[in-house]
């Protein structure tokens, strides 16, 4: 690529932080840090990096504070580090507007990911549309939505309306954690009942069944606990 | 004690008002049927006297029903009926030994009280010290194994600085392959010690639950674990029905993790390690998790969950010791209502755990 990708990191950890810093530089991003939350709003808003990574846990500041205020102007990915065991604040983050989150420890392959998935859904944003329109496809699945069909290695994957619609959603966010309510609400429409998503659960149980071999060990759709699906990154 | 008898306790004073009621109708009904033995009377009161000295605060209830019970028998039951009479000869002789029986009774349960009162006392402080001391070994016991990695890693990653320009790559792969590995065994620990500060309160052990989809915790446990143990083969079998149970899912899931992991370092097997899910008891959700191994010395089967045991010589890495993991394992389970239980077979271990479905832990809260 002829243009590095910016990336800020804000995080305050000096170790984590230059962990992250190398690591991203030595792959091609141009990496900034920033190490206090007021020092990474400066940032933001002066160099409008094409993705943030985001330490919630910031001594100045509450990161979710940092959310709200940079979605009130920019739409550019945010991602939230995070401890395993905070799912709630995750969940929150989410809704505020951030796109994705990791959890700590992690490493620098799972970063990448990560960031690349973030990446490519932003940039679909920005393009045409014709890039959603073309289909997924990884290890043997493919789903087609201009024909609306889902196929495994060849083989065509019989859902619901319900479950299509599902598949299909994670699908346009492939690689990016998708929350219950985001499901509930794309699905279910925006006056349903997000707080009890047994129904999204049910289904889901419904689609591993079809296109799962071992719906214990998935090998498309992943489950985040207390938060929500992942489905496996696009191959293209 | 001096407070009980200025504050005028209700509950004493309700339970010496029926004591008098019920014990003058009964002396009524003794006076009626058989009216040639009056000691009975007496005694039915005496009976009562001690009852109204036991179970009341302080002296002042059966000193009162003492009174009462004098003037009661002299008015109701002694010639000439419903008259005071205070000149019966022997009549103060009756007073002074219901006095004095109230007086006793009244010393011996008051003590009895205060004894009571000490020994729950004691009892408090001896557990709170037996808590302290279990706290102290914990301490101890994470210390130790937190140690070892550290030392190794601090050891291994200095030898990795010593290495000449000329060392082969092996070696430095394989020094920062086994810090990797040390690493990723503190990470472990820590995280299980994280879970044990999610069940907020130990005395009560309640842990905050969510309806959860089996499958989808099996399946992220097994992830997590094989990001841990790439090497180990774990098969995962799920019943087709599709179950819910209420539970803290990261707690769960770290049992399960807990369990996976001991059973692939201490099997010292390579086979597999299955992972099965079946509903056969009645109102229950059994994960047993189940290898191929060396099984479990019989000698530490009884005292595998309780911290202690699983540290024995004959382990060669002796600071994998899953003691603290396996305890932490029955803490959680115990903390959902369930059960953990382990056992041998021929070819290898099974341990087991019991989750109780949503209607059986209504039953259990309501």
């Amino acid at each position: 690529m002829s243009v590095k990708f910016s990336i800020l990191i804000i995080e305050d950890e000096q170790h984590i932080s230059d962990f992250m810093y190398n690591a991203l530089n030595a792959h091609g991003y141009k990496a900034t840090q920033a190490f206090s939350g007021k020092d990474g709003l400066a940032l933001i808003s002066s160099i409008c990096p094409d993705i943030t990574l985001l330490d919630l846990g910031l001594p100045d500041m509450d990161g979710l504070n940092i959310i709200t205020e940079v979605r009130k102007w920019s739409s550019n990915p945010i991602i939230v580090i995070s401890a395993r065991t905070h799912e709630h604040e995750k969940v929150h983050a989410l809704d505020l507007g951030a796109d994705d989150y990791i959890t700590k420890p992690f490493g620098t392959s799972e970063l990448l990911a990560r960031i690349r998935a973030s990446l490519r859904h932003s940039n679909r944003l920005n393009s045409d549309t014709a890039l959603y329109s073309r289909p997924y496809e990884c290890d043997g699945l493919v789903i087609d939505f201009s024909r609306r069909v889902v196929l495994i290695d060849n083989m065509e994957i019989h859902l619901t309306q319900i479950e299509y619609k599902i598949v299909s959603y994670l699908a346009q966010s492939s690689g990016k954690v998708v929350t219950h309510s985001a499901l509930m609400t794309h699905v279910w429409g925006p006056y349903s009942d997000t707080e009890n998503n047994k129904i999204l659960r049910v289904n889901m149980a419904n689609i591993r069944r079809k296109m799962e071999v071992n719906p214990a060990e998935p090998k498309y759709i992943f489950t985040e606990v207390g938060v929500g699906y992942r489905l496996k990154e696009d191959t293209h | 004690m001096h407070k009980l008898h200025i504050h005028i306790n209700f509950k004493s004073l309700f339970l010496t008002f029926t004591l008098m009621i019920a014990s003058t109708l009964l002396a009524f009904c003794l006076f009626e049927l058989v009216p040639d033995n009056p000691a009975n009377i007496a005694l039915v009161y005496i009976l009562a006297l001690i009852l109204a000295a036991q179970y009341t605060d302080g002296y002042l209830y059966g000193i009162l029903f003492s009174m009462f019970s004098v003037v009661c028998v002299n008015y109701f039951f002694t010639y000439p009926f419903f008259i005071l009479n205070f000149t019966l000869t022997g009549y103060p002789i009756t007073f002074l030994i219901m006095f004095t029986i109230t007086i006793i009774t009244s010393t011996t349960t008051s003590h009895l009280k205060i004894q009571a009162k000490l020994l729950a006392e004691r009892e408090e402080i001896v557990s709170k010290a037996e808590k302290e001391k279990m706290r102290a070994n914990l301490l101890r016991a994470i210390s130790h194994d937190l140690r070892t990695p550290l030392t190794s890693i601090i050891g291994e990653s200095s030898s990795y600085f010593e290495l000449t320009d000329t060392s082969a790559s092996e070696e430095r792969d394989d020094l920062v392959h086994r810090i990797n590995d040390d690493a990723h065994w503190l990470l472990n620990m820590v995280e299980n010690l994280l879970t044990v500060t999610r069940i907020q309160d130990t005395e009560t052990a309640k842990v905050n639950k969510t309806l959860e989809v089996v499958e989808e915790i099996v399946s992220e446990a097994i992830l997590r674990f094989k990001k841990r143990q790439p090497n180990a083969i774990v098969k995962a079998v799920i019943p087709e029905a599709f179950i819910m149970l209420p539970m803290d899912p990261l707690l769960i899931e770290q049992v399960i993790i807990n369990l996976l992991d001991n059973a692939f370092v201490h099997s010292f097997s390579t086979r597999e390690i299955t992972l099965t899910i079946t509903e056969d008891v009645p109102d229950f959700v059994s994960f047993h998790i189940r290898d191929y191994g060396k099984g479990i010395d019989p000698s530490l089967i009884e005292s595998i969950f309780d911290g202690t045991g699983a540290r024995s010589s004959d382990t060669p890495d002796a600071h994998r010791g899953m003691g603290i993991g396996l305890s932490i394992c029955k803490t959680i389970i115990e903390a959902h209502n369930g059960n953990i239980f382990a056992k041998n077979y021929i070819d290898g271990a099974e341990f087991t755990f019991t989750l109780p479905k949503e209607q059986a832990n209504d039953n259990l809260t309501s």
